[in-house]
């Protein structure tokens, strides 16, 4: 019994020790990255999913829409295709998916959460090297809290891609109104849903002429509705799905997830991100090279905001692409498309 | 410091007069009035873990209730209980934390050892334990030693479970939980777990 426990106790300590020593490991393989890190600032944990291959050191930041939504939720077909020729980082952002932390309504603003992003940075750079090389993707609401990281420090990246971005959400309650009535009126003309794009023009009679937040909310909801008609209708090749992505069911617990985003989105809301923030008079300052992707489809995020946005940035090399068969989310409509576009503007600024 | 000294010697006389006391608290009693129990706790889909604890009985009451015209008695128990357990998510490895927490628990057992509890736990504490975390101040950026946080979580349980009359192995359960965690980034998550069981009494026989 005596020789049973000692040797039980041996493997026991082994065990143990080969445990601890694996926990604490550091080991990683640039061109195969599967790592997990937190940052930690100024009060948030907020979780960076390191993916794919970065054998050249250069890195795709991604910022996710919402506010509120997942890091995770780009995954899928686009995303995988990237991730084979460069790393990519998701991103939960402060109040999103698995953040954690301690802080007051009154400390969220979309300056601190810009400041998180430049955090995450400066992490990666400890983590991965100094010569590591960075490119910025915002999809949707990604695109206002990636215009606003570059507006304070555009000098770590080497290129910015905003996906169906809102980088003027005060003017989005304007444009839906004006897209809301072409896109029903051509709609109805070609008989489609007629009775649906009939509620969408009632709808748009109804909401109130100056921008506030109930009719916004009424009037992104119906954006949604309209994209999951223009899908069916065979103009979308498939909807964007939200806070989606091929590998978020298990990694976030739903209930979190849900309370997150409805927290961070109520208070970005409550401070008039879509009745106040407005950076197209700022977006000459911005220099880097630039691409600017939409879905010809979009109702969430007009097509003219990124047009608007294409005209007033201050890179000199920048170019829009326009996805003919993509509503909000054209990495999951034209998935194929997405990514060599993607790819090819990274190869040309890296 | 006169004062000091004094309320020193107050406090050693009623220390060794309490330990005195201790003295004559039959420890069998202790045990026979005290439940172990360990089992699963966790959401399933994303938490996974386990949870250790201990039920001592505060109080027992027998209630007799015509129903049906039949006489119908079932037991009341109040029972101080605590709990220790950990959870983790597999997939994401972000959602890693432990649990403590105190309480008491009123339990109702009827003729056929059916159970039906509430456990109410107002000291509560949770810890989460974080991945590889860097923390950035300025330009500087330095590596977390143990990272994670801790918040207060109190909860609430309600319950099934089967009586083992006389076995060491007690008893089962299954308890849905809330327990929210005070201050979650700008407010209170609300979490929902389940935990299934057995108990143990060690005084019994069998």
């Amino acid at each position: 019994m005596k020789q049973f426990n000692t040797i039980f106790l041996k493997i026991a300590f082994v065990s143990i020790t080969i445990c601890l020593a694996s926990a604490c490991s550091n080991d990683f393989e640039l061109d195969n990255l599967d790592e997990t890190l937190y940052v930690r600032h100024k009060n948030a944990d907020m979780p960076a999913y390191i993916r794919g291959n970065s054998s050249e050191k250069v890195f795709l930041i991604t910022l996710h829409g919402g506010p509120g939504g997942t890091g995770l939720g780009f995954t899928g077909k686009a995303f995988d295709a990237i991730e084979n020729q460069f790393g990519l980082v998701y991103f939960d952002q402060r109040g999103s998916g698995n953040s954690q932390g301690h802080y007051s309504e009154d400390d969220v603003s979309i300056d601190l959460m810009a400041e998180d992003v430049l955090a995450l940075v400066k992490v990666l750079q400890r983590k991965f090297g100094s010569d590591s090389r960075f490119f910025l993707l915002g999809g949707s609401w990604g695109g206002t809290l990636g215009t606003a990281t570059l507006l304070k420090n555009q000098s770590f990246f080497k290129g910015w891609i905003e996906v169906a971005g809102a980088n003027n959400p005060a003017g989005l309650y304007d444009w839906y109104i004006e897209t809301f009535t072409t896109t029903a009126n051509n709609q109805i003309a070609l008989g489609n849903s007629v009775d649906f794009w009939e509620s969408v023009l009632e709808l748009v009679a109804q909401v109130g002429a100056v921008n506030n937040l109930d009719d916004f909310l009424d009037l992104n909801g119906k954006a949604f509705e309209a994209e999951e008609k223009l899908f069916e209708d065979g103009f979308i090749d498939a909807v964007e799905n939200g806070i989606g992505g091929n590998e978020t069911f298990f990694t976030y617990n739903f209930l979190t997830r849900g309370w997150n985003n409805s927290q961070i989105a109520s208070i970005l809301d409550n401070q008039g991100l879509f009745q106040t923030t407005d950076f197209t008079s700022q977006l000459s300052e911005i220099r880097i090279p630039s691409l600017f992707i939409s879905g010809r489809y979009d109702m969430v995020v007009p097509m003219v905001s990124a047009q608007t946005a294409f005209d007033a940035i201050g890179s000199t090399s920048k170019e829009l692409e326009v996805f003919e068969r993509s509503g909000h989310g054209p990495m999951f409509s034209e998935p194929e498309l997405f990514a060599e576009k993607v790819i090819e503007f990274m190869n040309a600024h890296k | 410091m006169k004062n000091m000294k004094k309320y020193t010697l107050i406090f050693l006389l009623i220390s060794a007069l309490q330990l005195k006391g201790q003295d004559k608290i039959d420890a069998s009693t202790f045990l026979a009035k005290t439940e172990f129990k360990i089992g699963y706790s966790g959401t399933i889909l994303w938490s996974n873990g386990f949870l250790v604890g201990a039920e001592y009985l505060l109080k027992e009451l027998d209630k007799t209730k015509e129903r049906r015209g039949a006489k119908r008695t079932n037991t009341h128990q109040f029972l101080f209980n605590g709990n220790l357990s950990f959870m983790t998510n597999f997939s994401s490895k972000t959602d890693t934390g432990g649990y403590a927490n105190f309480g008491l628990t009123w339990r109702r057992t009827n003729k056929k050892g059916k159970q039906f509890s509430i456990d109410l736990n107002p000291l509560g504490y949770y810890r989460s334990f974080l991945p590889e975390t860097y923390k950035v101040n300025g330009d500087r950026v330095d590596k977390v030693f143990l990272p994670g946080r801790g918040y207060y979580s109190p909860s609430i349980s309600v319950g099934i479970g089967k009586r083992r009359k006389g076995k060491v192995r007690s008893g089962s359960y299954v308890n849905i939980t809330y327990s929210p965690r005070f201050n979650y980034n700008a407010g209170t998550l609300p979490t929902f777990s389940i935990q299934y069981g057995f108990r143990f009494n060690f005084k019994n026989k069998k």
